[in-house]
Order: structure tokens, then C-alpha cells, then sequence
């Protein structure tokens, strides 16, 4: 037995034209936010001097979109130059691999701290040197530093320190990879959520990439090099550690990019450099990046 | 002239009550004074005097009149934190302020309604509506504290005039605020009746059997005649008809701390029940610090144990704090530590306070940490992560490189104009291992008495965890174990010696070296003694 029933009208006819769909109803437009007597002003005044004219909102907004735009460098100067200049303000970074991801820490918690930013580092590996970072230029009165002994407790130090409104806030796992379970995924998405609405600076230093696809730039920290002064049978020096560093990935800048850099022991630094046979000067790839894809 | 103010509560011990139970404020209460048959109502809500309980009745009349009458015995913890409450407002009009006990304070307020003088100053809309008593200055003081009561949820009623008694009569009257004009007092009080004067004397109730009606008919007799009646009691009774009040103010020094408590109708035995009724004690402490501008610095508790006993314990807060929050969560995981071990029956709450941390925000400088998040953040972390794991890093004198210090952090205010970053001095840093791992090692001889390292291997699998095992532990995943050093070495460099303490019987003579593994890895080793040796740090790699 055959049911009647009426055709709905939504289905498509194959043969005829689909009718053309009404439009909708535009949205409102959305009042910019100036008040009624600063545009009467903008708009007595002449074209050159009313583009000079801000108002105290106007004027926090564009304070706070420009500290959130701008970078941290790490004065690292080849690590900059990968970076685009520096660590992304409101944005999560990692360094990953076995090379000299501490050092660089040190560096970023030294130019930050040294313009008179409060810093933090969640030490999980436990491994900081106070002796050695004042040396390396950290303002100690500036720096939270913070020892916590798992994973859970690091990422919720991270968590609690990034919305209290930190501008930098450096993880730093260790040198080796906590044995037992991983972090959850979302855990890293919160983080940096967190980096992104309170402007934060987030740095993720792991022996492994662990922030996926929620961090801003990920660089890979390979090969690393002692380099000793003297040779032979003459007493031995160690001078330093260099390292290759790679822009594994960057939401704004082809990857692919990498460099050398080279940290020198305390004790080596006043030594002659030219002593040890090989040593890297600190410089850009001279690779030049590949085309991209499209015609920009 | 002094002008002095006179803040009364009106039934004062049902007023105490609902402040601690809030709950109850349109319920019809009956406080209650005495046990078993000497169980008396002793003040009573608005919706219980309706149905006819008044002050006097036993309790089992006043259960017959209204059954479902909510009866709460008389609580001197709540009495005494509510009185101190009410100081405190007081204190913020203030500084002269005379503790009279029982839901009455005197504060001299001469020269204070200066700052009232302007509508701006005042908070509250319905009082800039332009009005026949607006222009007056101390109206707008009295209006001020009557609001400010309310924010500590003690409805005050206030009185000024020039000697405490007047102050007091007017601060009794039903119409509250009254302001007695300067000179006024005696034309204030002559129309009042008698028992305003002091209602708890009988003379007072002798006075109206001969036929003295007011306050003005007995200031009208002689002095003498009165005196040589009703003696001393007399002349004291018509001085104040008078208006004459020749006592003065007895201000109170400044508490030292903040106090607040309550006693539980019935014991509690769990954690949650507790931690609700602490939560509302705290926002009451909260907010008195707040009033006075304090934070608390040190947060002291003492549970009353059933059947006896007390539990006595302190939470020390890395910085002043009045987030309620916080010390919720640091007492919840104090008690979860080390539980009590008998019912609650009540509590006190005493917080030292401080000065909050301030700070001035820049436009142009780098943005500075909230005081309050910070003092927040840092509580929150102590207790997660314990004492010693947070905090400030500091250096230490000596020569031994694993020293360290961590202090509590304070962070100078950033600078008003962002600066340059230095440029970094680009060394390199290590790794610690705290503690240092033992290790074997295997020496050859060089040139001269010197020794070098030929190979190294760890004695033991490190843990940089030292802390003792808890429950949760096995939900941990731990960070930095399994430390395993072993390998030969390809390049070795050292000795450097250090010696620290040589003045000492045993001083700590260490010899190091700088070692590069064949299979990769740069580490600080240093020999201890004869025979103990051990890495200490391993150069970043």
C-alpha cells in the first residue's frame, strides 16, 4: 500500500533552475565606539589636525594592541633572526631537542627581566643555577621560580602564573622526558589560551616536541658541539657549546630555516677564541629560504 | 564644642546572630538565654513579635504561641565579633572611638563633618535629592554610618550631639539619624520621657509616681531638692535632664588583630559543612580588613572540639592577601593534612593583618603584577607544590656552586619608560643535579701528580624527588628521574680545586673536572673525598 504524502519543498529540482534565495536582512552596522561629542569635534576641526586627535580610549586600546603585536627578542642575535625578531608576545613558543635549550633560556629570562618585566621559570627539572643566571644578566628580584616535581604540577604552575599576568613564563621540563603519561592535548590548548588572553609570553623547553599545533613556533635544538680550547697533549679548556638550531614550524614565517649559535663557558670568556681550531661564529643560515608556492 | 556620635544596635544579640546566619533574617528567630526551664526569650525577629513572642517569655511559651519558632541560643563569639565590627566601622569616621559594650559606641566626630560637607562625597543617590536637612553636614555623617553598618549587615542607628547622653537618647530614638544642635540638648531631651534617661533605674520609675512625666518637668525642679530625695543617684539623674553629661570619651586603643567565630548548634564531622560556615566568617573578616584597610599576613584558627578540647593551628600567607578564596583553599588543605580528629562545636578565626602591597600601574612601562593576584597566585602555589619550591632565587656566599637561596618574591615596581633589553652575554649554562649523583670512576695517570678520568659510571639510578610518598602519589608522573651516567671519556679537563670553611675541623676541599663522553655529553665532576666522587651538573646538551 502507497502512502500520499506531499513533496517537501526543500528538496532541489534535478531538471529546473534552484530558485535564487532571498536575502537576508543586513546586520546592523556596529557603531565604532566614539562617543557623540568627539566626532563633532573631529569633525570641526581640520582633516590634519583631527587625524592627530585620540581619546583616552582610543588611546589604552592602541597601548594594549601594541604590546600585544610586539616581540620579546631573546638577544640571541641568530635566534631572533629565525624568529622573526623574538619571542611573540600573548603566544606559546617551544624549543625542542638535546642542544643548548637552557642556555637560551637564560638569555630570554635575562632580556626580559632586564627591561623590567616580571618573569617566571617553572624549573621541573630542578636544574637552576642563580649563581650562574645573575652572571648571565637576570635581575634575580624579578624572576618567580618556581620547582614543581610532576607534569601535572608544572602545567598548573604555568596555568595559575600566566593569568596572574606575567609577561614571560618559561617551562622548562629538563633534560630528560618525564617517564609515565603525557600531558592531555587540551592542556597545552588551555596554555595557550591563557598566553593569549593575558598577553603572556609562553616558552616550552623539552628534550621532545610537546605543544603540537597550539604553539606559535616550534625550534629544534639539535646537534650540539663542546668545543675545548687547546690541543694535544696541552691541558684542556672547555670553551663552549654550539648548536644547530631549526624552525621546525611558524604560523607566520616559512619554516625550514636554521642557524648556529654558539654559548661560551664563564671561565672560557676571556680566553682567545681563536685558539680552538673550528670555532663557529655566530651567524644567519646563509641558505636563502625557498620560494613560497604562490606569487607573494 | 565636641560634637560627639553615638552608634546603637537595636537589639543587639538577635542583630549579632543574623549576621552570622544571614539565612534567618526573615524567619521568625527567638534568641534564647539559659537551659532547660530557665530558657528565656531574650530578643526576637520582627515576624516572631508579630505572632506575640516577646523578651521574658520562657521557651515553651513561646513554642506554643508559634510553634515553628526558630530558637538560637545567645552566641558570644558572634556578640563579640559583631562589637568589634561595629568598632571598626566606627573607626573609619574616627580615630577617638569608645567601646560601650553590647551593640553601643561613642566616636568623637569634631570637625569631621567637614568632610561631608559636599554631595559629591556621598555615595548614596536618594541623599543629593535636594531636601530641607541636606545642607546639614553632620546629617550626611550620621547617613554615611548608618550605610556603612549595613555593609558589616548591623542595622546602626546613629545620634549626634554634644555629650554622650544626648548622643545616645537620640541614637534610641526610632528615627534614625538624629543630630542634636550644638546648645540643644537640654531642649532636645525635655520632651522625651523619663525612661530615656537611663530605663535600667528605678529612680526613674519613682520619678513618674510623683507625677514628673518628661525629662523637661525634672529639669525644671532644683537640683537640691532632687538630691536630698534620691541622694547621689538623683543629682547624677537630674544633670542629665539637664543635658549635662560630664563623663568623657574613653577611646580604645587600636586591636592588634581581627577576630571572628561562632558556636555551632550541632558538631560538625565533615570537612564540607564546616568549610561553607568558614567561608562566610572569612568574608566578614574579609571585609573588616578592608574597611580599615588592612590584608591578612597571618590567618590563625582554633576549632572547639567535641566534647572538650581545642584545636589551635596557623597558616602563614606568603603576602598580605584579602582574597577569601585563598584562605579557603589553604585551610581546606590544612584540615585535609591533619584532620582535626574529633566534631566541631565552634570556631575562631584571628587574622594579623598588614599593609596590602600597592602598586602604580604605567602607561608606558612594562605592566606590573597585581599585588593582590600575585600574594594570590603564590598562597595557591605554596600549597600545591610546599614551602621552599616557590619564590625568589637568590645567591649565596661561598664557593661551593650548588648554593641557592629562595626568598619570598617581591618584585620592584617596573620602570616607568619601557627599556632596552641588554644584550645577552651568550653563556652557557648547566644543568644542577640537586643532590649530586655518586659515581665510579676509573682514573689514569697523567703528567705530574695530576689525575685524569678515563671512564665514569653512575652508582646508583638518581630521584630528584625527595619528597616523602602520599596518597596521590601514584598519579604522579615524576620529572627528572632515572638519571643514568656511565661511558668513557674523551676529553677531560681539570683539576680546579675549591676550598670552602678551611677554618673549620672538616673543611669542604673538593677537587673538579669537565668531562666530554664518547657517546655524547658534557658533566662537572668533582671528587669529594678519597674516594667519593660525583657529577653535580651536566653542560646543556
Amino acid at each position: 500500500m502507497a502512502v500520499l504524502a506531499r513533496c517537501p519543498d526543500s528538496q532541489f529540482p534535478l531538471l529546473e533552475a534552484p530558485p535564487i534565495p532571498k536575502p537576508l536582512i543586513p546586520p546592523r552596522v556596529v557603531e565604532s565606539g566614539q562617543c557623540e561629542a568627539l566626532r563633532n569635534l573631529r569633525a570641526s576641526l581640520e582633516a590634519s589636525i583631527a587625524t592627530k586627535l585620540t581619546s583616552g580610549s582610543e588611546l589604552v586600546r592602541a597601548v594594549a594592541r601594541q604590546r600585544r603585536e610586539e616581540i620579546l627578542p631573546t638577544t640571541i642575535a641568530p635566534l631572533d633572526a629565525l624568529l622573526g625578531g623574538g619571542l611573540a608576545r600573548g603566544k606559546m613558543t617551544e624549543i625542542a631537542g638535546r642542544g643548548t635549550r637552557f642556555s637560551i633560556v637564560i638569555a630570554t629570562l635575562a632580556a626580559s627581566t632586564s627591561i623590567g618585566e616580571a618573569a617566571a621559570l617553572i624549573d621541573a627539572g630542578d636544574s637552576f643555577d642563580p649563581q650562574l643566571a645573575e652572571s648571565a644578566g637576570v635581575e634575580l628580584q624579578r624572576l618567580l621560580w618556581v620547582r614543581p616535581r610532576t607534569m601535572k604540577e608544572t602545567v598548573t604552575a604555568a596555568e595559575m602564573i600566566g593569568a596572574t599576568g606575567f609577561q614571560l613564563v618559561i617551562i622548562d621540563m629538563g633534560s630528560r622526558r618525564p617517564p609515565g603519561r603525557r600531558v592531555p592535548d587540551a592542556t597545552w590548548v588551555r596554555l595557550a589560551r591563557v598566553a593569549e588572553s593575558h598577553g603572556a609570553t609562553i616558552l616550552v623547553s623539552a628534550p621532545y616536541a610537546l605543544t603540537g599545533t597550539t604553539s606559535e613556533a616550534m625550534i629544534l635544538a639539535h646537534a650540539p658541539r663542546p668545543r675545548w680550547l687547546g690541543r694535544g697533549n696541552a691541558p684542556r679548556v672547555l670553551a663552549g657549546i654550539e648548536t644547530r638550531l631549526k624552525l621546525e614550524k611558524h604560523r607566520r614565517l616559512r619554516p625550514g630555516q636554521s642557524t648556529t649559535v654558539f654559548f661560551q663557558c664563564e671561565e672560557a670568556v676571556g680566553c682567545q677564541l681563536s685558539a680552538v681550531g673550528s670555532m663557529v661564529i655566530p651567524r644567519a643560515d646563509t641558505r636563502q629560504p625557498r620560494a613560497t608556492a604562490k606569487a607573494s | 564644642m565636641t560634637r560627639l556620635a553615638c552608634f546603637y544596635v537595636p537589639m543587639f544579640v538577635l542583630a549579632a546572630r543574623l549576621r552570622s546566619e544571614p539565612d534567618l533574617l526573615n524567619e521568625a528567630v527567638g534568641i534564647v538565654e539559659g537551659s532547660g526551664n530557665n530558657a528565656h526569650i531574650v530578643a526576637a525577629t520582627r515576624r516572631a513579635r508579630k505572632k506575640g513572642i516577646q523578651p521574658g517569655l520562657s521557651l515553651s511559651q513561646a513554642r506554643a504561641l508559634l510553634p515553628k519558632l526558630i530558637a538560637r541560643g545567645r552566641d558570644s563569639e558572634c556578640e563579640r565579633t559583631a562589637q568589634e565590627a561595629l568598632l571598626e566601622v566606627a573607626e573609619t569616621f574616627s580615630p577617638r572611638v569608645e567601646d560601650s559594650g553590647e551593640g553601643l559606641v561613642f566616636l568623637d566626630v569634631t570637625g569631621m563633618e567637614r568632610h561631608f560637607a559636599d554631595d559629591e562625597l556621598t555615595t548614596d543617590p536618594d541623599s543629593r535629592q535636594p531636601t530641607a536637612d541636606s545642607p546639614n553636614p553632620e546629617l550626611r555623617l550620621a547617613r554615611a554610618a548608618i550605610r556603612a553598618c549595613d555593609v558589616i549587615s548591623l542595622p546602626a542607628r546613629v545620634g549626634i550631639a554634644g555629650s554622650k547622653l544626648a548622643a545616645r537618647v537620640a541614637a534610641e530614638l526610632p528615627k534614625s539619624p538624629t543630630v542634636v544642635a550644638p546648645g540643644e540638648e537640654a531642649t532636645f531631651l525635655a520632651p522625651l520621657p523619663l525612661t530615656r534617661l537611663s530605663p535600667e533605674l528605678e529612680a526613674a520609675a519613682m520619678l513618674q509616681r510623683f507625677g514628673l512625666s518628661s525629662i523637661g518637668d525634672l529639669a525644671r525642679l532644683p537640683e537640691s531638692e532632687i538630691a536630698s530625695r534620691l541622694g547621689e543617684v538623683g543629682r547624677e539623674l537630674h544633670w542629665a535632664a539637664r543635658g549635662i553629661d560630664p563623663r568623657p570619651l574613653m577611646p580604645r586603643p587600636l586591636p592588634p588583630e581581627f577576630r571572628e567565630g561562632m558556636e555551632l548548634e550541632w558538631p560538625l564531622v565533615a570537612l564540607e559543612p564546616f568549610l561553607f560556615i568558614a567561608n562566610a566568617a572569612l568574608d566578614r573578616l574579609s571585609k573588616r580588613m578592608e574597611i580599615q584597610g588592612f590584608a591578612c599576613k597571618r590567618l590563625e584558627f582554633t576549632l572547639t572540639l567535641d566534647p572538650d578540647g581545642y584545636d589551635a593551628r596557623g597558616i602563614d600567607l606568603p603576602a598580605p592577601t584579602r582574597d577569601v578564596k585563598t584562605m579557603l583553599t589553604l585551610m581546606r588543605l590544612d584540615l585535609e593534612k591533619t584532620p582535626p580528629g574529633a566534631p566541631v562545636v565552634g570556631f575562631s578565626f584571628v587574622a594579623h593583618p598588614d599593609r596590602p602591597r600597592r602598586a602604580q600601574l604605567s602607561l608606558f612601562g612594562p605592566s606590573a603584577v597585581s599585588p593582590e593576584k600575585l600574594a594570590t597566585t603564590i598562597a595557591k602555589l605554596i600549597s600545591i607544590l610546599g614551602d621552599g619550591r616557590v619564590g625568589m632565587p637568590m645567591t649565596v656566599d661561598g664557593h661551593l656552586p650548588e648554593r641557592y637561596a629562595i626568598n619570598v618574591f617581591s618584585p620592584p615596581s617596573p620602570p616607568d619608560i619601557r627599556r632596552t633589553p641588554a644584550r645577552a652575554r651568550g653563556l652557557l649554562a648547566v644543568r644542577t643535579f640537586r643532590p649530586p649523583i655518586p659515581i665510579e670512576v676509573t682514573t689514569r695517570e697523567a703528567e705530574g701528580d695530576d689525575v685524569q678520568i678515563a671512564s665514569i659510571r653512575s652508582l646508583a639510578e638518581a630521584v630528584s624527588d625527595s619528597r616523602p610518598p602520599t596518597p596521590n602519589s601514584r598519579n604522579r608522573i615524576e620529572v627528572g628521574t632515572k638519571i643514568d651516567i656511565a661511558g668513557t671519556v674523551r676529553i677531560c679537563s681539570g683539576p680546579w680545586r675549591i676550598e670552602e670553611g678551611w677554618w673549620a675541623d672538616r673543611p669542604d676541599i673538593r677537587e673538579y673536572w669537565d668531562v666530554e663522553l664518547e657517546r655524547g655529553g658534557v658533566y662537572r665532576v668533582f671528587r669529594g673525598g678519597a674516594t667519593e666522587w660525583f657529577v653535580d651538573a651536566r653542560y646543556e646538551m
